[in-house]
């Protein structure tokens, strides 16, 4: 069964994405401009989405948030499968012994707490903005696809066609260009998109809990970092908007991912 | 001269994994106790709060010296490490006793929530995961698969707080916060109607991951041959999945449970945080905010042990199941690896 392509997740995703981009004339108000006389206003004609506590229209936070979420999860998604599949390929090509070191290495920053890796990641590069939280969870995200890619190496390594193609003489670079490079491919793809995703809901999460972004820093995260003073004053679109954006991004994202990740199952079952 | 005494391979494998254990724990401690100290903010204000404001230099200098933090990196471990060989962890800056009191009231909490947690998602994971393989790719799988998707989506701190705004702010049918009702001294329905919220978030996040690794695990055994041979005997196509197949897919189950475990009792941190919920996750969260050093590296090794005992207990149960692994790790070499 072939999977079908994700056409509304694309368009949604491309939706966001351009709107995020191209917000300033999206944007019907200044997102960082603290209008005290409509502080928690609900959603109505002036402001579309309601307004924060601070006064902030939401509407237009929404897309000026977005560009920040989505350029730290692009960011950090680049760095973390960059390492990974560096970490990755070297330690399933190498020898038995760095392997051990490589992966050993890996398993140990695995089993750091993330919440402390990441505060103290972030204490070396200073105050949180967008780059530096980028790195940061691009640091501390690699660990897990590092051991895939090392896995599906390995494995690809185990193959008869590469065998075949050592045999016949094929060079180091020639089989990793040709042979593993192609057979990887759909496999990293997939995880990169799923380390965006990863990485939007770092992003969020962090802000969320005071340890990411600031609230002066609009994103998709750093605005629900109001939430649970919202929830006294029961500002529902404060807690509601946002979420729904990150949300639906996460989601197509994930469709995505999961197409990219080509079709498996083609066997019929020998249960019917 | 130790092969003499050690002729037994087990022994020595046992040995061998031991080693490797203390060693990452060691080094485990050593990893955390520098990131720790890198991190910001000074932990004179975890022990004295405000006060620090107001103290002299010298005060501050003297107060640091008590508290042992005037020494050389180094130094400080190494004190740190005597104390610890002999379970001496120190007092927790922020609330002024044993550490190890204040790990154990979280612990008990933490456990409650994870636990119950833990037991539900694999329960819940295997159930779905059997019914969708039964009924692959018809409607009923469809949709369980469609609704996953989605709900593993929601990130888990706008779950909390969507569930909060409904059930606690809206429809204020459950509490907002804590473990149990401040003076009830915590009753069983008290208990149960603080740990519903928290307890359908770590379920709700989890959830749908394993069931999807059970189910494709499921997905495969199915396409065995034996199950054409069972089928040809006569078998039905539910006692074979039920009998075989599960029985085939019950190794990965198992290594994924050991994975797992971990994974959810760290996975409260963000739930224990929102719900304000005291366990190990909330300290965990505090200490590294605050600079409670003490606190935070027991609760850091705490985790850090469990991790890695978790990943040994998984793959030892892959070994022991698939012994061509073993074998691969021990002598990673000659016609295993190739390439």
């Amino acid at each position: 069964m072939k999977k079908k392509f994700p056409v509304i997740s694309l368009l949604t995703l491309t939706a966001i994405v351009i709107l995020c981009l191209a917000c300033s004339p999206m944007m019907t108000k200044d997102p960082l401009y603290m209008d005290l006389a409509h502080c928690n206003d609900a959603p109505g004609k002036e402001f579309l989405f309601g307004t924060d506590e601070m006064g902030r229209d939401i509407f237009s936070m929404i897309w000026y948030g977005g560009r920040i979420s989505l350029t730290v999860g692009f960011l950090a998604a680049l760095i973390s499968t960059t390492l990974a599949v560096l970490v990755g390929s070297v330690s399933g090509c190498a020898s038995a012994r760095i392997d051990g070191v490589l992966m050993r290495l890996t398993e140990l920053i695995l089993s750091v707490p993330g919440l402390l890796l990441t505060v103290s990641l972030q204490a070396v590069f200073g105050r949180a903005d967008v780059y530096s939280l980028s790195v940061v969870i691009g640091l501390t995200g690699w660990m897990g696809m590092a051991k895939v890619v090392r896995t599906e190496v390995v494995q690809l390594g185990n193959t008869d066609f590469v065998l075949a193609a050592k045999c016949l003489g094929g060079r180091f670079f020639h089989v990793l260009f040709r042979h593993l490079a192609p057979n990887l491919f759909p496999s990293v793809l997939f995880m990169a998109v799923m380390h965006v995703r990863n990485a939007i809901v770092a992003e969020a999460a962090l802000s969320f809990m005071g340890l990411g972004l600031p609230v002066e820093v609009v994103s998709w995260g750093s605005m629900l970092s109001l939430a649970e003073r919202a929830l006294f004053s029961h500002a529902w679109w404060i807690i509601v908007i946002p979420g729904m954006f990150l949300t639906g991004t996460l989601l197509c994202l994930t469709n995505l991912g999961e197409y990219m990740r080509g079709s498996a199952n083609k066997r019929h079952s020998n249960l019917g | 001269m130790w092969r003499k005494f050690l002729t037994n391979r087990h022994l020595i494998k046992m040995v061998n994994n031991i080693g490797k254990f203390l060693i990452s724990v060691l080094v485990l401690s050593v990893l955390v106790f520098t990131l720790s100290r890198l991190a910001p903010g000074d932990p004179l204000y975890a022990y004295y709060g405000e006060r620090v404001e107001k103290m002299s230099v010298e005060e501050q200098d003297q107060a640091r010296e008590r508290l042992g933090l005037q020494a050389p990196l180094f130094t400080q471990y190494v004190r740190w490490l005597q104390r610890a060989v002999h379970g001496d962890f120190g007092i927790s800056y922020q609330y002024k006793t044993d550490v190890k009191e204040v790990i154990a009231a979280g612990i008990v909490n933490t456990l409650l929530l994870g636990g119950l947690g833990f037991v539900l998602i694999f329960a819940l994971a295997l159930f779905l995961g059997l019914f969708c393989a039964w009924r692959e790719d018809r409607l009923a799988d469809r949709v369980v698969c469609r609704i996953g998707t989605v709900t593993s989506c929601i990130p888990e701190f706008w779950l909390s707080l969507l569930l909060l705004l409904i059930f606690s702010v809206w429809l204020d049918w459950l509490p907002s916060s804590g473990a149990y009702a401040a003076g009830g001294g915590g009753s069983l329905p008290d208990r149960a109607a603080h740990l519903v919220l928290p307890l359908s978030v770590v379920v709700l996040g989890h959830l749908w991951y394993y069931a999807f690794q059970i189910r494709n695990r499921l997905l495969e055994e199915v396409r065995a041959d034996y199950v054409l041979l069972a089928r040809m005997k006569g078998l039905s196509g539910r006692r074979v999945l039920y009998r075989h197949c599960l029985r085939g897919a019950l190794p990965s189950y198992l290594s994924m449970m050991a994975i797992a475990l971990p994974h959810i009792l760290g996975g409260t941190y963000v739930v224990e945080t929102v719900f304000s919920y005291p366990g190990i996750g909330k300290l965990a969260y505090e200490s590294a905010r605050y600079q409670d050093y003490n606190l935070l590296m027991v609760v850091s090794l705490l985790t850090g042990t469990l991790v890695i005992l978790c990943n040994l207990t998984a793959r030892l149960v892959n070994e022991r199941i698939d012994p061509r692994m073993g074998v691969r790790s021990v002598s990673a070499g000659g016609e295993v690896r190739r390439l």
